[in-house]
């Protein structure tokens, strides 16, 4: 080695070192705002948390009050969305790895599945307005829900296909050459070996929709009492979140911090029992 | 084993006063190797001789490609992976931790099973090694192109294209362009790790024929399965088993008149 | 895109299973009636008939939400035409409406918050495969991935409580007497300090693309075969060489892809943004001015929008951040699919 490519060398390796830093930085700075977020919500939440949150109804600015109905509400058309979206996504995540392997109609529906995937999901409040709260002259949980279960169901067709087609087609074949007919097959074979990863689709597509806000604000609505009735305009946590915390009363931004909370500890709950649940080997490691 | 082309030279290894003329280029001495608890190799000792061909061999599993990624400490990209000994280049012990790992790797080229085209183009393939070391102007780099291209054969075929991707040769076309970019950065040692295994008869007849040429100015050391290709090749052979060194001579003597027993069950095919 | 899911999962289910289809199969055979044999083929037409129209709803539901973006927007679209696109004004009072200020405001803060977010996500990812030790990656990776799983609504009262304040305090000031005195600079970081505006938007946008960019970056770095990587190393490459030269140009096609879906979702985010953005329809120069997104404009008014014609350029708002998405989304997904094609062969 000379001298002018010893100073190309150190040069080079200055450049190296400068890169490796800033890529640990950013590394620290991606968890930097993890942390900081998740600080923030438990500083801010964690004192607002009280029996109340879970017993009143939200309250009328100046006084005090709770989250009751907020949650059911989205608990409900949480769980109302869910049953729609789920059937449809995993029968239409059958077709495309079962039935339709390869064809045009799985292809085209795949592309389509995942820009539904990532479109953004005011558009589908949009929708849902247009074809259900216009029409019904009201806003609804129905609607909600039906928003709701528009967002679920490209997750679950996404998870469904991927978890079925890494079933071997050994596994189907030995169970046709008993004699089995293809839904048997399907139903024994498939989605047994798969349902881990089924289930695991599920509960991801439950945690995208529990935070879900925009395409609640105009078909659902908000409601500030109490209400079980599908037909009309209903509570729900992201909705009072958004107008809680948005309005100038100090004890509303409090309720709007323990909700924000509450979702985000569901959310992320979800988010790790679904990665749990689909590596087990994981903890081995 | 009587087809070798290159017989006579072997037989001037052997007849000359072998000792003087041999210099140590590399030193393995005493060398473990762990990948985590599991002890790859035991106590390995051997030589590599400035400008000479040595060809590292035995069953799968037996520790020669392990062997050979000691040497220009490959190894250490992985975690869990230590060597313990010493492997010395011209007196220096590269196992040192403050080795600097890049300068030792620009002096220990290497060359491995399938060719590893970058993605760019054939010029540049040749172009990129060079730059990291010297400040080339254009002309002399064209030059330089021209001389690793010539030097593995591949100029004729590629001198039209040069700024084709590298990706759109054949196999042994691309594996050739491994070693032109490993020869234009002008380092010391060669490692070829089965640079043939994934190649047809034909372009491995051309790639043995190149590790022949390169010899002249090129300390070599290969990794192979295939029986032939050593006694074909290399100077100098070492019979591995099990993370053992069972045996290291010149080939000549390797192949026909081996001192252990199992290197002549693996020489002759009883088992491997 | 990798699966969701591993695949380990699965071997734990084989056995269970193949002892209950080796049972069921058995019966199938020895009850093998005419009864059943019938009942079997109407079962497998009716899976197959149900399945299929199941696929086919997920086409209807893009087309219906086209169709129906279409019909709410024709109203406005038809009063104003062209024009709609290129005009500023958003006045409820005389009903005139243009989408020029949300437009800009969305392309803006979707772009400020690439040039920020791609080059953290892509030393996030080069930290992840490159430099982390084994038992920091897993943490590391989980960590990030579960920044995507935040709602965003959550980021949006965050950047609206933490940040905004922050910035508001700190840093704008100090951009905005930096750069004072230089010509472009200035004007782009002019005005009082409000902590919300285009800006704030763009850096929480920026936090919330980094998981889906970082993610993909990842796993298409991980596509790259150790031994290309060796073969650069061997040649007496850095760490950062390797990536510079080797991994990015391997699997350019694949972070383009994961880039322009993190840039789908920037476009299309709504609650993070309308938090902090400040809700004003004006295209202003500074980026510490507030703006409008097209999403923040529609969360923001629709409930309270009266009228045919302000409903229907909300519409019309929506018909135009989908069509923006729908190409860079499609755009994405087509550059992966390349990819995993290539990859293929």
């Amino acid at each position: 080695m000379n001298d002018s490519s010893m100073t190309l060398y150190k040069r080079r390796r200055r450049r190296n070192q400068a890169a490796m830093v800033l890529s640990c930085g950013a590394a620290g700075a991606g968890m930097v705002a993890l942390v900081w977020i998740l600080a923030t919500l438990v500083l801010k939440g964690a004192s607002g948390v009280s029996l109340a949150v879970f017993t009143q109804m939200t309250p009328p600015p100046g006084s005090s009050g709770g989250l009751l109905n907020a949650i059911f509400g989205s608990l409900i058309q949480t769980l109302v969305a869910t049953l729609i979206g789920t059937p449809v996504g995993i029968l239409a995540g059958t077709y495309m790895a079962e039935y339709g392997r390869n064809n045009g109609l799985t292809s085209v529906v795949r592309f389509i599945n995942d820009v539904l995937l990532s479109a953004p999901s005011i558009v589908v409040g949009l929708f849902v307005y247009e074809i259900m709260v216009q029409p019904m002259g009201h806003f609804s949980a129905w609607a909600g829900c039906v928003a709701l279960s528009i967002l679920v169901l490209p997750v679950v067709v996404r998870t469904t296909e991927d978890m079925l087609l890494l079933v071997p087609d050994s596994l189907r074949e030995a169970a046709s050459a008993l004699g089995a007919p293809r839904w048997l097959v399907i139903q024994k074979v498939c989605y047994r070996a798969a349902r881990a990863g089924l289930i695991t689709g599920t509960l991801l597509a439950i945690a995208r929709i529990s935070g879900e806000t925009a395409p609640l604000l105009f078909t659902s609505l908000n409601n500030q009492f109490w209400s079980v009735n599908m037909n009309a305009p209903m509570a729900n946590l992201p909705v009072v979140i958004f107008q809680f915390a948005l309005s100038p009363y100090e004890d509303w931004q409090q309720l709007a911090w323990v909700g924000a909370l509450l979702i985000t500890v569901a959310v992320l709950s979800l988010n790790i029992i679904a990665r749990t649940l689909s590596s087990p080997r994981a903890s081995d490691r | 084993m009587q087809t070798r082309p290159n017989v006579e030279l072997t037989k001037t290894v052997l007849t000359e006063p072998v000792a003087e003329t041999l210099q140590e280029k590399v030193s393995v001495r005493n060398l473990n190797f762990y990948y985590g608890d599991y002890k790859a190799l035991k106590s390995i000792s051997l030589p590599l001789y400035d400008r000479k061909v040595t060809a590292f061999i035995g069953p799968s599993g037996c520790g020669k490609s392990t062997l050979l990624r000691i040497l220009n400490r490959m190894y250490d990209l992985y975690p869990g992976q230590r060597a313990e000994g010493e492997v010395l280049l011209d007196g220096k012990n590269i196992l040192d931790p403050k080795t600097d790992l890049n300068l030792l790797r620009a002096r220990i080229g290497m060359v491995f099973q399938k060719p590893t085209p970058f993605p760019m183009s054939i010029y540049d393939n040749i172009a990129f090694g060079i730059r990291l070391y010297e400040k080339v102007p254009k002309s002399e780099m064209n030059d330089r192109v021209e001389d690793a291209l010539k030097r593995t054969a591949l100029w004729d075929e590629v001198k039209d294209k040069l700024h084709a991707s590298g990706l759109g040769l054949s196999g042994g076309q691309q594996q050739r362009l491994c070693i032109a970019r490993s020869v234009a950065v002008r380092p010391q040692v060669l490692l070829l790790d089965e640079p043939t295994s994934a190649l047809d008869p034909i372009s491995t007849a051309k790639i043995e024929e190149l590790i022949y040429q390169l010899k002249v100015d090129y300390t070599i050391a290969i990794v192979t399965h295939n029986m032939q290709q050593a006694a074909r090749a290399a100077d100098f052979s070492a019979f591995m088993y099990l993370g053992e060194l069972i045996e290291f001579g010149t080939t000549d003597q390797v192949f026909t008149k081996p001192r252990e027993s199992r290197t002549e069950d693996y020489i002759t095919g009883r088992f491997g | 895109m990798r699966p969701l899911l591993s695949l380990s999962h699965y071997n734990c289910v084989q056995a269970r299973v193949s002892g209950s289809v080796v049972n069921n199969a058995v019966t199938a055979v020895a009850g093998r009636t005419s009864s059943t044999l019938a009942r079997n083929k109407l079962l497998d037409s009716l899976l197959r008939i149900s399945t299929r129209s199941a696929a086919i709803v997920v086409l209807v539901m893009l087309t219906g939400v086209i169709l129906s973006l279409v019909d709410g927007a024709l109203p406005a679209l038809k009063t104003f035409g062209f024009s709609f696109i290129h005009t500023q004004s958003w006045n409820p009072v005389t009903e005139k409406f243009g989408a020029a200020a949300p437009v800009y405001g969305t392309i803006v803060t979707s772009l400020i918050a690439m040039l920020i977010g791609v080059p953290i996500s892509i030393g996030i990812a080069i930290f992840i495969t490159e430099l982390c030790p084994p038992r920091l990656k897993r943490p590391i990776s989980t960590a990030i991935e579960l920044l995507a799983g935040i709602p965003s609504i959550i980021y949006g009262i965050w950047g609206l409580f933490v940040l905004a304040p922050l910035l508001q305090k700190y840093v704008q000031p100090l951009l905005i007497g930096a750069f004072e005195n230089v010509p472009v600079l200035s004007s782009l970081f002019a005005g009082p300090p409000y902590g919300i505006g285009i800006l704030t938007a763009s850096l929480i946008l920026s936090i919330m693309v980094l998981p889906f960019i970082t993610s993909i970056t990842r796993d298409v770095f991980e596509t790259v075969p150790p031994m290309l990587k060796e073969s650069a190393y061997g040649l007496g490459c850095t760490t950062w060489e390797v990536v510079r030269h080797v991994v990015l140009p391997f699997t350019k096609t694949g972070v383009i892809g994961g880039v322009m879906l993190g840039l789908g979702r920037a476009l299309g985010e709504t609650m993070a943004v309308t938090f902090v953005i400040g809700n004003a329809h004006r295209i202003s120069h500074s980026l510490l001015a507030p703006g409008t997104t097209i999403s923040a404009s529609i969360a923001n008014e629709f409930t309270e929008a009266d009228g045919e014609l302000y409903t229907s350029s909300l519409i019309a708002l929506g018909l135009i951040l989908f069509v923006i998405t729908f190409i860079v989304l499609a755009g994405a997904r087509l550059l992966l699919l390349r990819m995993k094609r290539a990859e293929g062969h």
